[in-house]
């Protein structure tokens, strides 16, 4: 993503190791939570490489016994944060590398994107679709509580926010992703 | 509780959120209530839903990202420390080398193969912490050499695999750019 470049130091041996087993390990969890977070997969693959970076230089900052899921989950949420700041306003959107998406179950674009472009994706499936429509607030929220099965004070951990906001930012992803759900179902 | 539960509150227990007296207020009503207990299971079957959604658009994690990565770290520049420390590499170098050098011509005809392959190798070390040094101009032309031979010189043998991986990886990146 556009974030600017930071200095990198070169690695020592634990470092490397570091990085290495934070990939194998977590690299598709990971990957996974950006690819369901962005939507689609140049946005993932730059959120996922990132936010390795990020743990390769603060790696000394983890703490042994924590989950390193959680931690990289934060980093994740952060760095998304941050670029979708730095988009608004732009509403553009890069056009996916390749076209056939369907054994990945279609791409998910940013939730600025207009709806036809899913339809046009032949993205048939209603949830997926209206979790798109999400807030990308709402979104992480509903990422990390229903699919991930975090506790609401670990989210707020994640997230960095409060569990009451938490709660209320879970309420109200499920009771707009009912409406929608329930719409789709009566049109189709 | 004598209304209907608030579908908040069923979130919230179908998490396993609610402080113990709650949670037994809320499992009381639905035992006995049809319409929140209906109510009930459309949250339930909602996170199925996405559990399921997500299981069948799981994907795995690409090889090219991790490529990425060591790409990044090897392609960044070191902090200014670090290229002080490399700006002394070469002064010291130099000498090992020379010596080397010299100790081949004494000692060549008596074992001719092996300390030539020693001499010409630590003269190429010797190149490769020159090109390393930071304030030398990198030429579009000696790019390839002073990545290769950083990775060369002063990588652990595990890095310098996964970096070769990247190398490797360099082409397929600017092939889907
Ligand atoms: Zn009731």
């Amino acid at each position: 993503m556009g974030a600017p470049r930071t200095r990198i130091e070169p690695p020592t041996p634990e470092q490397a190791t570091f990085l290495e087993r934070a990939m194998t390990q977590y690299g598709k969890a990971t990957y996974n939570f950006a690819y369901r977070l962005t939507g689609n997969e140049s946005d993932a693959r730059d959120l996922a490489q990132d936010a390795f970076i990020r743990v390769y230089k603060a790696w000394r900052s983890f703490q042994p016994g924590t989950s390193f899921l959680s931690w990289i989950y934060r980093i994740v949420t952060n760095l998304y944060r941050d670029e979708l700041r730095r988009r608004k306003g732009r509403f553009q959107e890069e056009i996916p590398e390749d076209n056939a998406p369907q054994e990945f179950g279609g791409q998910r674009p940013l939730a600025v994107t207009p709806i036809e472009d899913y339809v046009e994706r032949q993205l048939s499936e209603p949830l997926s679709l209206a979790l798109a429509q999400l807030s990308s607030e709402q979104r992480q929220v509903v990422l990390l509580a229903d699919i991930e099965e975090y506790s609401y004070q670990e989210i707020a951990e994640i997230m960095g926010c409060s569990i009451g906001t938490v709660r209320s930012r879970l309420h109200r992803a499920r009771a707009l992703l009912r409406r929608l759900v329930e719409r789709a179902q009566k049109e189709s | 509780m004598t209304d209907h539960l608030s579908s908040e509150l069923l979130i919230d227990y179908l998490r396993r959120e609610l402080p113990p007296q709650d949670d037994a207020l809320v499992h009381v009503h639905l035992d006995t209530c049809t319409a929140c207990r209906r109510e009930y299971e459309v949250e339930a079957s909602l996170t199925e839903a996405l559990r399921a959604a997500a299981a069948r658009e799981e994907v795995e994690f690409p090889s090219l990202v991790a490529a990425r990565v060591w790409e990044e770290i090897r392609n960044a520049k070191p902090s200014p420390l670090a290229q002080i420390a490399a700006l002394w590499r070469p002064l010291v170098a130099l000498p090992v080398a020379a010596a080397l050098v010299f100790a081949v011509f004494l000692v060549g005809p008596m074992s001719h193969s092996g300390p030539k392959i020693a001499a010409s190798y630590y003269l190429e070390e010797h190149a490769a912490q020159q090109a390393q040094n930071p304030l030398t101009e990198r030429g579009p032309a000696a790019s390839h050499f002073i990545e290769t031979s950083a990775l060369d010189s002063d990588t652990s043998t595990e890095l310098a695999d996964e970096a070769d991986y990247g190398v490797a990886a360099t082409g397929v990146i600017d092939a889907v750019r």
